[in-house]
C-alpha cells in the first residue's frame, strides 16, 4: 500500500507536469526568436493547477527535487543549527545573532525550535529595517535629487523610508503596499487643510515612492527647452521605476521608440506616461522643495504653533525691552529722518516709487503705496509691510527726501537703520530670501547723466550681506560682503558710512547699534545726493519698522568719551539679552514635519502628447491612459474615472494601481513573479531569474520557473504576505540546506542552478557594517527620523559625523545621498542610485581588505568589542575568545581557532611587551582580525 | 539573437584573451560572483596595439579656434556680426560679434601642424600626434557633455571610459589600483567622483583617485597604533583562520579571492607610495616635465607620475585639473594664456618621455576637453559653449603620427569635413586597445549596455586616424 507521502508526491507530480507542460511552448521559442511576443512566460497567468497538499513534502522542496533527481543529484543535509542560526538572522533582521539567541536555541531542543525562531524574528522590529534597504533598493530611494552635481539635498525623505519600515513591520499585504505608493493620496480622499489620521498621514507618505527618481527641476535655470527637458527627466525617471520594480521590464527603451526585444510599444510607454501625467503635468509643474503638505493629527500644529508664539511673545518682551533701553540710553546723533510707522498716516506723504529727482518710477508697475494689493506698501499695526508680487520684477520704494551720504569730517558718519519685523508678509509664505535696501537712490533706470549711487545692501537672512554699487544695470558691480549677523527678525539693521582719511568712505553694518564686522571701501563717487529705498525683487516680501536715518553730531567735544562709554554699556545689555534668548530657543522644538508628497496639479485630463524620438520638443499625438497592451485581456479592461465634481484629482494612478494588483490577472502574476524573484534573491544570494528588473524576453530565463511561479501563486493566495513567503522558503528543505561542497554536485552544475545546496555568499555592505557596530555593542537604537549625515571630510572620505549623537544608527539611517556614498559601503558595494539598484553587485577587491584592516570605523569598531569583553567575559582568554566568536561569528570557536588566536595574542602580548596597555592592544587587534574573517563577513 | 544563448563567462572570455595578462593579475578581478553575470562575446579578440591610456582631461571646452584650428577668416570678421547664419548659443542674451583669435598659429614638425604660438611645446610633438579638428559631441552643459565624453551618454551614474577599459582588460599589476585618478590637489573637477564612477559595472572597476600628502588612498596606512609586526601578526591569522574556513569549499574562487586580497592589499601599502616617489627620477628626467617651473610644477609632477603608474602596468590614468579652468566665458585671451603656460610643456614631455623610453607605442596619451568655442564673443571677451566642433589630440597606441583630422568650416563652428563624434572616438580607441566597442557589454537595467552603445548613437570605427 502506498504510503500518504507517496500519494500526495504523486499527485504534486501530476500538478507539476500539468505546469512544465503549459510553460513548455513558450521556453522552447524562446531563445531563437526575439520578436516581441506577449506570449513570453512571465507574461502568463500563474496556472492554477492543483497544489499538492503540504504535509511530507514542502512544496518548494519537492520541486526543487524533481529538478535535482532528473540530473542525477541530491539535495544536500541540514545545516548545523549555529550556521542556520546566523542565515536566518542576517536574513530577516540583517544582524548576527546575539549570543543570548545561540544558548537559546542550542538549549531549544523542541522539533518546532527552529519555526519558533524565524517566527520571533519575524516578529523583531529589526525586520523592517532589514527589509526596507531591499525594498529602497529597487524603489531607487535616495536622500538627494541628484541630476545636477549639486545633488541638493530631500531633506523629507525619511518619512517615506520609515513608512515602508513599518509597513514591512506589520506585514501590509503586498498589493496594498504598492497601491498606496501608486494612489495613497487618491486612497486617502485627504484634502489638503484638513486634519489628518494616522492612516492619511501613511498613505500620504507613501506616494513619495512616486518621487524617487532624480529630479534637478528645482535649480533648473536653462532655457525654456531645458527646464521642460529636466521636469520630464523627473517623470521619465518614475515611469523607469515603476518598470523595472513593478513590472520586471525595460520600459524606457520604448520612451524614443517601440522596444526592441519586448512587446511594449512606443505607445505603450506614453500610455503609462499618461497615468502619472497628472501629478508631473509639465506645465503646472510644482518644484521638489514646494511639493510639500502640512498633514497634522487634529491639534498638533495648533499646539506646537501655539507655544511657539508664546515663545516669539517672550522673545519679542526680551528684544522689546532692551530697544527700549538703547532707546532711552542711546547717545542720539542728529536726526535727518525717521518714521516709525504709525497707522493712519498715508506713506505717500515721506515715500513714493519714484526717487527725488528721477525721470521715471521704478519698475514696472511701480509699488502702489498704502495699497496692500501686490507690489505695495502700506502700514498695518505699526509696522511697514513691503508685499512683492511675482518671482521676477525689481522696483523700490524710497523716501520723497533726498540725503547727503558723504560726512563732511574725517570720523564722521551717517547711518540708516531699521527693525526687520517678519520675512514675509502673511503666515505660511515662503520667507523673503534677501532683505534689500538701497543708500544714494537716485536713478533706477541707469540713464542719468550722475554717475554712481544706488548702493545696494543685500540683506541675507541665511548667508552673507553683499553690497553693490550702481545697481541695476550693466554697469552694477558687487564690492564686498558686511556683516556677521544674519538678516533675521527682531534685530535692528542697517548700515553706516563713515569718512576716512583722503575723501574716502567706508560702510559697514550695524547690528542692534553696534558696528560689526569689516568695513568696504567707497569713493566719493559712488555716494551722490540720493535718497533711502527698499527694494523690492524677486517674491521677497519683509515687515519692517522704524526706519531711521541719522548723523554724527560733530558739535560736541566730548563725543568720542561719551560714544565709548555707551558702547560698553550696550555691550553688556546685549550680552544677557543674547543670553535670555539662547536659554529659550532651547526650549524650541522642531516644528511638526510636512510630507514630501506626491499629487495630482488637479482633476482636469491633461494633454499628454507622445514625444517624437522621446524628444520634448517634438510632441506627437495626444495619448490616453491605458495598460500595455501586451497585457490586455478580450473581455477585462481598466474603467478610467472621467473628471468628476469636486474630485481633486484624476484618479488615474489609482485605478492603473488596482488594475496592476487585480487577483487572477496576468498582470498581478507578472507582480507576483518580479517580487518574489528578488525576495529569494535576498535569500539566496541570486534569484531564480538571474535579472531581477528584467523579466521579460531579454531577461534570463528561470531554471527553476515552476517554483517562481509556485511561490508567486502561492503569495498571491496568502493575501500578498511578504511573511508569508519568508516563512515558505525559510522553512523548506531547501533552504536549511548545508552550503558544503559536493564534488560530483559541483561539476555537474557549478553555478549550483538546481539548488542542491544553500550558496556561499557575502553580507551586503549594510550588513557588514551593522554587524561590526552589533558584536561591538555600540548599535545605536535609532528606528526612525532624519537621517544621520555622512559629510565629505576633508581628507575626501565620507563618513558618519563621528560626533553626531545617533552616528552609529543603522545604516538604512545613514544619508543616502546619490554622489555621496560613505566610502565604507561603497567599497562594499552599496549603489550609488542612478535610478534604482534591484541587485547589488559583490566585488572582492583591494580597498575592502584596506577598509577592514586600516579605517578609522574599523579599528574603533574593534576597540570597542575589546571593551566589550573586557565587561562581559573576565580576565581568561578562553571565555573571552568564546565571546567573541559567539559575537562575530554566531558560534563558538574550534578547537583549531582557539589555538590560532592564543598564539596570535601571545605574539601580540611580545610586539606590545614595552607598552602599558599591551593587553587592551593584541585584544583589540584580535578582534579587528575577526572582522576580516569569511566566517564573519559570509553567510554560509 | 538572445545574448544569453550564447553567454559566455568573462572567466572564460578573459582566460582565452589573457595572453598578455599574468593569471596572478587577474585574480582580484576574477574573484567576484559577479563576472559570472558579465556578458562579454567569445568572438575573436582584435590584436591590441595599446595596453595602457593616459587621458589628461581639460574641464571646460578647450577654445578650438584660438588653440588648434586656425582660422584666418575668424580674424577678418572680428568684431562684426557673425555672417554664418544660426548659431546655437547657450548664453543667448550675451552673444556679441565675430571674436578674433588673439594669437598667431605657426606650423611644426615635419607634417607642418598648425598650432597656436601659446603651445610651443605641444609643437614639439606634431610629428607624433593625432590632431582631430572635427570632433562633435551631443551637449553644450558642461555636465552633460562631460558625462558624454567619459560615460558616452549624458545621463549621471554610468560607467567611465576606465572602468569599461579595466572591466574589458584587467589589470597587469594587482599591487596598483589599475584605473587611477590624479586630480588637481586645488581641488576636484566640475561634477566631481562622478568623472571616475563605475556606474553599474561593479565597484572594482572604479577609478581609484591617488591624494597629495601621505594617505594618497583612503585606508592605506596602517594606523599608527599598529607596529608592523602587530600587522604581520594578523595578517597570518587572517590567513590560517580563513583558509580552515575555506578547506570545504575548495570550488569557491570568491574566498580564495578575499583571501589573497589582504596580502594584495598590504602590498599596495608599499606599492602605492613607491610609484609616487620621484625621489629616484634624473635632474633631466624633472627639467623636462618642468619641475624646475613654479608655474609647470604642479601639473609636470602629476604627469610624471602617470607615466611612472603606465610603467608599473596601471592601465588608465587620468588627470584633472580643478573646476573647469577652460571654461573661457571671459578674459578668453588671457586664460588660454595662463592655462597653455602651465600645461603645455608638462603634456608635451610627458608624449617625449614616453617616446623616450619605448612606451609610446603601447600607451595611448589623449588631451582633451568636453566640448569646443564659438567664434563670436560672449560678452566682451569670452566665448561660449560649442558642441557642434572642438579639437583634442591623441599620440601613441597606434593613432596616426603627424596627422591632422577632419576640418571645420571657415569659423571653426562646425564640423564639416569627416566629423568624429565622441562615440566614433570611444569606439577607436578601444579598438586599439583590442576591444571591439560592439562586443564590449555588460547587462544593466535588462539591457546589454556598452559604452558607446552604437544602436542608439551610430558609433563606428575611424580607420582614418590609425596607422
Amino acid at each position: 500500500m502506498p504510503s500518504y507521502r507517496s500519494v500526495c508526491l504523486a499527485g504534486f507530480r501530476l500538478w507539476l507536469a500539468a505546469l512544465l507542460v503549459a510553460l513548455g511552448a513558450s521556453s522552447a521559442r524562446g531563445v531563437e526568436s526575439f520578436k516581441a511576443d506577449s506570449r513570453h512566460w512571465a507574461f502568463q497567468p500563474l496556472q492554477r493547477a492543483p497544489l499538492p497538499a503540504v504535509g511530507a513534502a514542502d512544496p518548494v522542496d519537492a520541486l526543487v527535487r524533481i529538478r535535482l533527481g532528473a540530473a542525477g543529484l541530491a539535495p544536500s543535509p541540514t545545516a548545523d543549527r549555529l550556521t542556520l542560526l546566523r542565515r536566518v538572522w542576517f536574513g530577516l533582521v540583517g544582524l548576527p545573532p546575539t549570543p543570548e539567541a545561540v544558548e537559546e536555541f542550542l538549549g531549544d531542543s523542541r522539533p518546532d525550535a527552529y519555526a519558533r525562531m524565524v517566527e520571533r524574528l519575524l516578529a523583531s522590529p529589526r525586520y523592517g529595517e532589514r527589509w526596507a534597504q531591499h525594498w529602497l533598493d529597487a524603489a531607487g530611494y535616495a536622500d538627494s535629487n541628484g541630476y545636477f552635481n549639486a545633488d541638493t539635498d530631500r531633506p523629507l525623505a525619511y518619512r517615506y523610508r520609515d513608512y515602508v519600515i513599518r509597513s514591512l513591520n506589520r506585514d501590509l499585504p503586498f498589493d496594498r503596499f504598492v497601491q498606496e505608493q501608486l494612489a495613497g493620496d487618491e486612497l486617502s480622499g485627504w484634502r489638503p487643510g484638513q486634519p489628518a489620521t494616522p492612516e492619511v498621514i501613511e498613505l500620504l507618505e507613501a506616494t513619495h515612492f512616486l518621487r524617487n527618481g532624480q529630479d534637478g527641476s528645482g535649480e533648473s535655470d536653462g532655457n525654456p527647452d531645458e527646464v521642460r527637458v529636466d521636469r520630464y527627466y523627473a517623470l521619465e525617471g518614475a515611469v523607469q521605476i515603476i518598470g523595472s520594480t513593478l513590472l520586471g521590464l525595460t520600459v524606457q527603451c520604448a520612451k524614443c521608440h517601440d522596444h526592441k526585444f519586448e512587446p511594449f510599444t512606443q505607445r505603450d510607454y506614453y500610455a503609462l506616461q499618461a497615468v502619472l501625467y497628472p501629478a508631473f503635468n509639465i506645465d503646472r509643474w510644482v518644484k521638489p522643495n514646494d511639493r510639500v503638505v502640512d498633514a497634522h493629527m487634529p491639534g498638533v500644529l495648533e499646539a506646537w504653533t501655539a507655544r511657539e508664539r508664546q515663545l516669539d511673545a517672550e522673545a519679542e518682551t526680551i528684544r522689546g525691552g532692551f530697544a527700549a533701553w538703547s532707546r532711552t540710553n542711546r547717545l542720539a546723533g542728529r536726526v535727518r529722518f525717521e518714521d516709525r510707522f504709525e497707522d493712519g498716516r498715508p506713506l505717500a506723504d515721506r515715500w513714493t516709487a519714484t526717487a527725488p529727482d528721477d525721470d521715471a518710477p521704478a519698475g514696472q508697475p511701480p509699488v502702489r503705496l498704502d495699497s496692500s494689493s501686490a507690489p505695495g506698501a502700506y502700514v498695518r499695526e505699526g509696522r511697514l509691510h513691503l508685499l512683492e508680487s511675482g518671482a521676477a520684477g525689481d522696483r523700490w520704494l524710497s523716501t520723497r527726501e533726498a540725503f547727503d551720504w558723504r560726512p563732511a569730517a574725517e570720523g564722521g558718519w551717517i547711518e540708516a537703520t531699521f527693525e526687520l519685523k517678519a520675512l514675509n508678509v502673511a503666515d505660511g509664505g515662503r520667507p523673503a530670501e534677501r532683505v534689500g535696501f538701497v543708500l544714494a537712490a537716485h536713478d533706477f533706470n541707469d540713464n542719468s547723466a550722475v554717475p554712481g549711487g544706488n548702493v545696494l545692501i543685500d540683506g541675507h537672512p541665511d548667508g552673507v550681506t553683499t553690497v553693490h554699487v550702481d545697481y541695476p544695470g550693466n554697469d552694477s558691480r558687487s564690492i564686498g560682503d558686511l556683516g556677521r549677523t544674519r538678516y533675521q527678525p527682531g534685530h535692528r539693521l542697517g548700515v553706516r558710512i563713515t569718512a576716512v582719511a583722503g575723501g574716502r568712505y567706508e560702510i559697514q553694518q550695524l547690528t542692534d547699534g553696534l558696528p560689526e564686522g569689516k568695513a568696504v571701501a567707497l569713493e566719493a563717487a559712488d555716494l551722490p545726493r540720493g535718497a533711502f529705498a527698499f527694494e523690492y525683487c524677486c517674491g521677497r516680501s519683509f515687515v519692517v519698522d522704524d526706519l531711521r536715518i541719522e548723523a554724527s553730531d560733530d558739535s560736541n567735544p566730548q563725543w568720542v568719551q561719551l560714544a565709548a562709554d555707551y558702547r560698553g554699556r550696550l555691550e553688556a545689555r546685549q550680552k544677557e539679552r543674547d543670553r535670555q534668548l539662547d536659554e529659550l530657543a532651547s526650549q524650541r522644538t522642531p516644528r511638526p514635519p510636512r510630507i514630501a508628497w506626491m499629487s495630482d496639479a488637479g482633476p482636469e485630463s491633461p494633454v499628454v502628447p507622445l514625444l517624437k524620438r522621446g524628444n520634448p520638443k517634438t510632441p506627437g499625438e495626444a495619448i490616453s491612459p491605458d495598460i500595455p497592451s501586451f497585457l490586455k485581456t478580450p473581455g477585462s479592461s481598466v474603467q478610467w474615472p472621467q473628471p468628476a465634481e469636486g474630485a481633486r484629482t484624476t484618479g488615474r494612478r489609482l485605478a492603473w494601481a488596482r488594475w496592476l494588483t487585480e487577483p487572477g490577472s496576468r498582470q498581478a502574476a507578472l507582480l507576483a513573479r518580479v517580487t518574489v524573484n528578488r525576495l529569494w534573491q535576498a535569500h539566496f544570494g541570486q534569484g531564480l531569474v538571474a535579472t531581477p528588473d528584467n523579466l521579460g524576453q531579454s531577461g534570463t530565463p528561470p531554471v527553476q520557473r515552476e517554483l517562481l511561479d509556485a511561490l508567486a501563486a502561492e503569495f498571491i493566495e496568502s493575501g500578498w504576505s511578504l511573511k508569508a513567503m519568508h516563512r515558505r522558503i525559510l522553512l523548506s528543505a531547501t533552504y536549511r540546506q548545508s552550503s558544503a561542497s559536493c564534488s560530483e554536485a559541483v561539476a555537474a552544475d557549478p553555478a549550483n542552478t538546481l539548488l542542491w545546496r544553500y550558496p556561499v555568499h557575502r553580507l551586503d555592505a549594510e550588513a557588514i557594517r551593522d554587524a561590526m557596530m552589533a558584536s561591538a555593542g555600540v548599535l545605536a537604537g535609532k528606528s526612525s527620523g532624519p537621517y544621520v549625515p555622512t559629510p565629505r571630510r576633508g581628507d575626501g572620505e565620507v563618513v558618519e559625523d563621528a560626533k553626531h549623537p545617533e552616528a552609529l544608527a543603522r545604516s538604512v539611517f545613514l544619508q543616502h545621498r546619490r554622489t555621496q556614498v560613505p566610502t565604507f559601503l561603497g567599497n562594499f558595494d552599496a549603489p550609488a542610485v542612478v535610478f534604482n539598484c534591484t541587485r547589488r553587485a559583490t566585488t572582492t577587491m583591494p580597498l575592502q581588505a584596506l577598509s577592514l584592516l586600516n579605517s578609522e570605523f574599523s579599528r574603533s569598531r574593534a576597540a570597542d568589542l575589546a571593551r566589550r569583553l573586557d565587561r562581559e567575559a573576565g580576565k581568561g582568554t578562553e571565555p573571552r575568545l568564546r565571546r567573541a566568536f559567539l559575537l562575530t561569528c554566531g558560534r563558538p570557536p574550534e578547537a583549531v581557532e582557539v589555538a590560532a588566536a592564543t598564539e596570535f595574542l601571545a605574539r601580540q602580548a611580545e610586539v606590545y611587551r614595552a607598552a602599558p596597555d599591551a593587553g587592551t592592544r593584541a585584544w583589540t587587534d584580535l578582534c579587528q582580525t575577526l572582522f576580516g574573517l569569511n566566517r564573519f563577513l559570509y553567510v554560509e | 539573437m538572445n545574448p544569453h544563448a550564447t553567454a559566455i563567462s568573462r572567466r572564460m572570455f578573459l582566460g582565452r584573451s589573457a595572453g598578455s595578462l599574468g593569471g596572478v593579475a587577474l585574480a582580484h578581478l576574477l574573484g567576484r560572483s559577479d563576472v559570472r553575470a558579465a556578458t562579454v562575446s567569445p568572438a575573436p579578440h582584435l590584436r591590441p596595439r595599446a595596453r595602457a591610456v593616459i587621458s589628461l582631461f581639460q574641464h571646460g571646452g578647450p577654445s578650438q579656434m584660438d588653440l588648434f584650428d586656425c582660422k584666418p577668416e575668424l580674424n577678418r570678421w572680428s568684431g562684426k556680426p557673425y555672417p554664418g547664419g544660426d548659431l546655437e548659443v547657450h548664453f543667448d542674451k550675451q552673444a556679441g560679434n565675430v571674436l578674433g583669435a588673439p594669437y598667431a598659429f605657426h606650423r611644426r614638425g615635419q607634417c607642418g601642424m598648425e598650432l597656436s604660438e601659446l603651445l610651443p611645446h605641444t609643437g614639439g610633438i606634431a610629428d607624433d600626434i593625432t590632431l582631430i579638428r572635427s570632433m562633435t559631441t551631443g551637449s553644450v552643459d558642461h555636465e552633460s557633455a562631460l558625462r558624454i565624453i567619459h560615460t558616452g551618454r549624458f545621463l549621471a551614474g554610468l560607467p567611465t571610459l576606465g572602468s569599461w577599459l579595466l572591466y574589458g582588460l584587467g589589470s597587469e599589476n594587482e599591487n596598483l589600483p589599475a584605473y587611477v585618478v590624479l586630480a588637481d590637489p586645488g581641488g576636484l573637477p566640475v561634477d566631481g567622483e562622478r568623472n571616475w564612477s563605475s556606474g553599474f559595472l561593479p565597484a572594482v572597476y572604479q577609478g581609484t583617485p591617488f591624494r597629495g600628502g601621505e594617505n594618497p588612498v583612503f585606508h592605506l596606512r596602517t594606523p599608527a597604533s599598529v607596529p608592523a609586526a602587530a600587522r604581520r601578526n594578523q595578517l597570518d591569522l587572517l590567513e590560517r583562520l580563513n583558509r580552515q574556513h575555506a578547506a570545504p569549499h575548495p570550488e569557491n574562487t570568491e574566498l580564495a579571492a578575499r583571501i589573497a586580497q589582504f596580502e594584495t592589499a598590504a602590498r599596495m601599502q608599499g606599492a602605492v607610495p613607491e610609484a609616487l616617489d620621484l625621489s629616484g627620477e634624473t635632474a633631466a628626467t624633472r627639467r623636462l616635465y618642468g619641475l624646475d617651473d613654479p608655474i609647470t610644477e604642479e601639473y609636470g609632477r602629476r604627469c610624471l607620475i602617470a607615466r611612472r603608474l603606465v610603467e608599473r602596468g596601471v592601465r588608465f590614468v587620468q588627470l584633472f585639473l580643478n573646476g573647469q579652468p577652460w571654461d573661457t566665458h571671459d578674459k578668453n585671451a588671457e586664460r588660454l594664456r595662463e592655462l597653455c603656460a602651465r600645461t603645455d610643456r608638462p603634456s608635451a614631455a610627458l608624449v617625449h618621455d614616453l617616446k623616450a623610453r619605448g612606451l609610446l607605442d603601447s600607451t595611448v596619451v589623449l588631451w582633451t576637453g568636453e566640448f569646443g568655442r564659438l567664434p563670436i564673443s560672449q560678452g566682451k571677451d569670452g566665448r561660449d559653449h560649442n558642441r557642434h566642433a572642438f579639437s583634442l589630440w591623441v599620440a601613441g597606441g597606434g593613432f596616426k603620427a603627424g596627422h591632422v583630422h577632419g576640418a571645420t568650416d571657415d569659423f571653426g563652428y562646425r564640423a564639416v569635413q569627416d566629423p568624429v563624434s565622441v562615440h566614433d572616438f570611444h569606439a577607436t580607441l578601444l579598438h586599439q586597445l583590442g576591444l571591439d566597442h560592439d562586443r564590449l557589454r555588460y547587462p544593466h537595467e535588462g539591457r546589454e549596455a556598452s559604452l558607446t552603445d552604437p544602436e542608439v548613437t551610430g558609433a563606428r570605427l575611424v580607420p582614418a586616424l590609425l596607422a
